[in-house]
């Protein structure tokens, strides 16, 4: 065998390597999207036979931004259980840490992907959301502003949900732990952004709480993203 | 000729249980190590400490001059390891696998070692074949091609003949000479005498302590088989 040349890759190219393998993986299997996309047409089937009895005098347009965001966290909350599962099952993982490289990009490059696989998840549900439940609706015209705290939100259940689901692979009731850690530490994140969604929806004469609730939300998405990059070493080490 | 490995005092708890307790030991570079001991004996635990996948408890932990905990980046780029676990991705390809660690690693040129290994592992033929529909031993030899791909000076093999047919383990010992000459090894395995052939140096461990840290040109098989019988199987702690 002749000595093998080597050189040291950037941290980018690392993290576009350990993307492109989770999108490849995934775009294979079709395995999160599938489960997750499913399961978001069940919860929306289930809110369909849920609302159709209500009153008339029902105001579903004030509970959209909640409903919405019920359905995006359940749905990621099935999606980030399986994130790790393919490093899981034949203890990939352990051939990533063995490579010298900062462990944060791993951690940056699995949130990226899980991103992504929520936007695509998104890109789906919510058309069908606003064809089933706020066709009869007039939402106001702020109402496509939403694509800002659905993006917003969505990088910090990315970021959170990684870091925890990094924690819980190992334990045993994973699914029961991830959920138990996940929505109290993502409730700030989930009250802000239902906050702006209903304002963007209904409308408001305040435009100033929209942007604060936004603030709020984004602010956490860099706190958590900045943690995560901090702890993810030690989070694996221990 | 330098250390490649130094542990001193090096304990691993886990909650009361101690994994490893108060091991020490060096080994020459160039050495091949093959360490045995009952099951939970502390074997896996030591290799994880020694490929940096693990920290120890207490205890101080040198490989190739390098302290294990401030220095891990740089004993990574230098060691490989085999374990009963492939580490590699069951719905990629086995020339993915190969590519995606190579590319991670750094890898001039990865396309064409990748290909030379796995010439050398025999898979060239079922390169484009996703891990899952391998059988155990297929992918065995596709993980020590994975271990093998940025040319480690020091290899780490945790039981890498469990599960293998003849020919995988005709294929792995093959391997294993065409390497050996450059390279320190340091093998698990639960088999004394395909383990003691291959040794330069042996480790006998029981409930994590050290029974013997032995060059085999100092214990014959024969005493490694009775003190294993003895202090291992019939147990002294």
């Amino acid at each position: 065998m002749v000595r093998t040349e080597m050189r040291n890759p950037s941290t980018l190219c690392q993290f576009r390597i350990l993307l492109t393998k989770d999108l490849r993986i995934e775009f294979r299997t079709k395995e999160m999207v599938t489960s997750m996309g499913l399961y978001a047409l069940l919860v929306l089937t289930v809110y369909g036979a849920s609302l159709a009895q209500t009153a008339w005098g029902f105001n579903i347009l004030q509970m959209s931004g909640g409903l919405l965001w019920v359905v995006i966290i359940f749905t990621s909350l099935l999606g980030l259980n399986r994130s790790f599962s393919q490093e899981k099952e034949f203890a990939a993982l352990d051939g990533i840490l063995l490579v010298p490289m900062d462990r944060s990009v791993i951690f940056l490059a699995k949130m990226t992907a899980n991103l992504i696989f929520l936007l695509v998840i998104q890109i789906i549900t919510v058309p069908l959301f606003i064809f089933f439940f706020l066709a009869t609706t007039t939402p106001a015209e702020t109402a496509l502003l939403i694509v800002i705290p659905l993006l917003v939100g969505s990088i910090g259940i990315a970021g959170i949900g990684t870091l925890l689901s990094t924690i819980t692979m190992h334990t045993r009731g994973k699914d029961v732990l991830l959920a138990v850690l996940f929505i109290p530490l993502i409730f700030p994140l989930l009250y802000a952004c239902v906050s702006a969604t209903s304002m963007m929806l209904v409308g408001t004469d305040d435009l100033g709480a929209i942007w604060r609730s936004l603030a709020l939300a984004g602010g956490y998405d860099v706190i958590m993203i900045l943690l995560g990059w901090v702890l993810y070493d030690f989070l694996l080490s221990a | 000729m330098g250390t490649a490995i130094n542990i001193s005092d090096v304990t691993r708890s886990f909650g009361l249980r101690k994994a490893l307790d108060r091991l020490s030991f060096s080994l020459p570079q160039g050495a091949f190590l093959s360490v045995f001991g009952h099951n939970g004996a502390g074997k896996s635990t030591l290799l994880r400490i020694l490929t940096t996948l693990d920290h120890p408890s207490s205890g101080a932990v040198e490989i190739l001059g390098l302290n294990a905990r401030k220095d891990a980046d740089k004993i990574r780029e230098r060691i490989g390891y085999i374990s009963h676990n492939p580490m590699l991705y069951g719905d990629m390809t086995a020339e993915e696998n190969l590519l995606f660690f190579a590319r991670l690693y750094g890898v001039n040129n990865p396309q064409l070692r990748v290909r030379d290994l796995l010439d050398d592992v025999e898979l060239a033929h079922r390169r484009l074949d996703t891990v899952r529909t391998f059988s155990r031993g297929m992918t065995q030899r596709l993980a020590i091609a994975r271990a093998l791909l940025h040319d480690p000076e020091l290899v780490f093999l945790d039981e890498p003949y469990a599960g293998l047919d003849p020919h995988a383990v005709e294929i792995l010992d093959g391997l294993l000479a065409s390497i050996r000459s450059r390279r320190t090894f340091v093998m698990v395995s639960h088999n004394l005498s395909s383990g003691y052939a291959h040794a330069s140096h042996v480790l006998l461990l029981s409930h994590g302590r050290a029974v013997c840290f032995e060059s085999t040109q100092d214990l014959a098989l024969e005493s490694l088989t009775d003190l294993y019988r003895r202090d291992v199987s019939e147990g002294v702690f």
